[in-house]
């Protein structure tokens, strides 16, 4: 009998084992330091490694396009421009935690901003010279609307147990057709001009207030993610739903309450979104959704949930920005943009199904 | 049927003249960067006047970049428009998609010293612009009207279809359109539908109104989107009846044309617009005087002359060879 030859693949990858064994027994030891089991444990998230080619994409840019990617200026529009975006995905990181998903988020959040702006130029009344009153009230009605259309979204997923994917896909054509209906596909442009000051407004004159708000929900989200009951909860049901039912949690309740808690920061974001634009923005948010969903799965969201961060929904956040802003910096056709975020998205994933195979293997 | 050609004229080519800088600097052949906005990336009304901007530019020796969002959408532009103030630029040419949502960035982008012109649309507040270009849209909505009125015999219900609310260019093109119509009584306007520029849109509310309103005889479309919606939707409706009348023409509208799916064209002159855009801007960086409001020249094209040579300079383009 003869032995059996190693094929090449195999003496390859033996090869390269025995080249790279002192790095990974130096790597080893690292990882049984104190410190070194905090970075050990980073890296064997998304985040960290996302955060790391954010970091790259970044410099990338900066050496491309010298004094003018990394600029106050940029970095400043480009933190504004991710705010709106990133309140809705912080609610969709939730959603997705629980092996759902909240399509509707951007067409709430269009319905949202066309009810509170209505409120607030109630009877066709130019609104413009309107005070802290009326803006508290448009803020009120935002949040309002989206929380219904989450608690709606929840009761469908919950209690009819209509796949989220379909429940959402029919309350965003819902939410769509009834802030056209509401505005007659009329942006709504006299919004009180405080309102506007509001959105264009910088702490200590560097730091715009919609992002240090959108901060504020991320780190809020965060906590509640990782550190609460309510973020247990939803990371358990995403993990083994029946598991959790089992458990003693009441999992339509508390679903109930993760797709009212996405709807309602739409709301908020679109009160956001009111602020910076200062009119209802009809023709856009089409792919608000897409965004978001792109965003949480960047992040390391698993798509059937169970796992999830916000930090990692941040960064996500921020890889389809920094690409756009820095295509567009270089000069290169609009489009390859749009090709760049994808090929992101993909190589995000593979290289988290990568890491988890690999563990699964140990 | 022999159309009669009406050709709106440069309508006061020169309305304002603003005189700026009195002491201007010596002009030297400096390579002033410059960056074209355009609306939306890839319409061939657009890709025509990066074309015309293209063009002027290699002639003054200045350097163009040409970028725009892949959807007619002010949360989409925002972030180009913010992106092409970090590039610094000395000039920028712009279409913007909403007149009201992007006062802000686009002012920043004034404020740091961009010299800034518009192009095809504005804003509300056009007080920073170096200039503001576009066609008369409002007398391209009352050519449209005369046009169509002659192709369905003055009388029937005709339907105006639009891209969104509050664009300044296809709200003056409806509201020159429904101004002419009242000067005739045997045609009913119908509500204005909005499409939000996409085709398919366009194509249901098509055969949705014709269900609706069998004695339809016109259509009015405001754009090349909408118009290519309107001639699939009389297409799935096998509707030969229905005189349609677009703005713009595009290769495929020239083609419909020809084909007799729509009967008339309003054709603008985005070739014309991109090159006064370039020299607007290159004339604010040098320091001299700028036409503060420039409007640009319109044709209704038909079957019969659109292969005319005067006629050509009307036609938009996909590519620019």
């Amino acid at each position: 009998m003869t032995a059996v030859q190693p094929t090449r693949g195999q003496s390859i990858r033996s090869a390269v084992a025995v080249r790279l064994s002192p790095v990974v027994a130096r790597w080893n030891a690292f990882a049984q330091t104190r410190g070194g089991s905090v970075v050990a444990r980073m890296f064997s998230t998304n985040a960290a490694w996302i955060l790391l080619l954010l970091a790259f994409l970044m410099l990338l840019f900066n050496y491309l396009a010298p004094g003018k990617f990394l600029t106050e200026f940029n970095v400043r529009t480009m933190a504004t421009n991710v705010s709106v975006l990133l309140v809705i995905a912080v609610g969709e990181t939730f959603v997705m935690a629980t092996g759902g998903i909240d399509l509707s988020v951007g067409y709430v959040l269009l319905f949202s901003g066309v009810t509170s702006a209505q409120v607030m130029n109630w009877g066709g009344r130019d609104s413009t010279n309107y005070g802290w009153d009326i803006v508290l009230l448009g803020f009120i009605v935002a949040l309002g609307s989206g929380f219904a259309w989450g608690v709606l979204n929840g009761l469908i997923v919950a209690k009819a147990k209509v796949p989220a994917l379909i429940a959402t896909l029919g309350t965003l054509g819902m939410s769509w057709g009834l802030a056209e209906i509401l505005s007659n596909g009329q942006d709504l442009r006299y919004l009180p001009s405080i309102m506007g000051d509001m959105g264009a407004s910088r702490i200590i004159d560097k730091i715009p207030l919609v992002v240090i708000v959108a901060a504020i929900v991320a780190v809020i989200g965060s906590i509640i993610l990782s550190l609460t009951r309510f973020g247990r909860y939803t990371l358990a049901i995403g993990s083994n739903q029946e598991a959790a039912r089992r458990a003693g949690i009441n999992v339509d309740r508390h679903l109930i309450k993760v797709y009212a808690m996405s709807g309602t920061l739409a709301g908020f974001a679109a009160f956001m979104n009111l602020a910076i634009f200062t009119t209802t923005t009809i023709s856009g948010h089409a792919n608000d959704n897409l965004q978001a969903i792109a965003a949480v799965v960047i992040g390391g969201t698993s798509l059937v949930g169970g796992v999830a961060t916000i930090a990692g929904t941040t960064i996500g956040i921020c890889i389809p920005m920094v690409l756009f802003s820095g295509f567009t910096i270089l000069g290169l056709q609009s489009f390859w943009r749009d090709v760049a975020v994808g090929a992101v998205l993909i190589l995000a994933v593979y290289t988290d199904q990568l890491r988890r195979r690999r563990r699964e293997r140990h | 049927m022999l159309m009669r050609i009406r050709t709106v004229t440069m309508l006061g080519l020169a309305l304002i003249t603003v005189a700026a800088c009195s002491g201007s600097t010596a002009t030297t052949a400096s390579n002033y960067k410059l960056t074209l906005i355009q609306g939306v990336a890839g319409d061939p009304f657009y890709v025509t006047m990066a074309c015309g901007a293209q063009a002027e530019a290699t002639k003054e020796g200045v350097t163009l970049n040409i970028t725009g969002g892949n959807k007619w959408d002010a949360t989409v532009q925002k972030p180009v428009i913010d992106s092409v103030t970090a590039a610094k630029p000395d000039g920028v040419m712009v279409a913007p998609d909403d007149s009201k949502a992007l006062l802000a960035p686009l002012k920043a982008m004034s404020d740091a010293g961009i010299k800034v012109t518009f192009v095809d649309t504005q804003l509300d507040d056009t007080s920073f612009a170096v200039s503001s270009i576009a066609t008369d849209n409002s007398g391209g909505g009352t050519l449209a009207a005369q046009t169509l009125a002659t192709l369905i015999g003055d009388k029937g219900s005709v339907l105006v279809v639009n891209v969104d609310p509050g664009i300044s260019t296809t709200d003056a093109r409806v509201q020159g359109f429904n101004d002419e119509m009242k000067k005739h009584p045997n045609i009913t306007v119908l509500d204005v539908q909005y499409t939000h520029d996409d085709p398919t849109a366009a194509t249901t509310i098509t055969t949705s109104i014709l269900a609706a309103h069998p004695d339809l005889a016109g259509v009015f479309a405001t754009n090349v989107q909408n118009a290519e919606g309107v001639a699939t939707g009389l297409k799935q409706a096998n509707n030969t009846v229905v005189k349609t009348i677009a703005f713009d023409a595009g290769p495929k509208q020239i083609e419909d044309l020809n084909a007799g799916i729509v009967q008339g064209l309003i054709a603008q002159d985005p070739y014309g617009i991109g090159v006064a855009g370039v020299q607007q801007t290159v004339l604010a960086l040098k320091g001299q005087a700028t036409t503060k409001t420039i409007q640009t020249s319109l044709a209704a094209l038909t079957k019969d002359n659109v292969n005319n040579a005067d006629m050509q300079k009307y036609l938009y383009k996909a590519t620019c060879s």
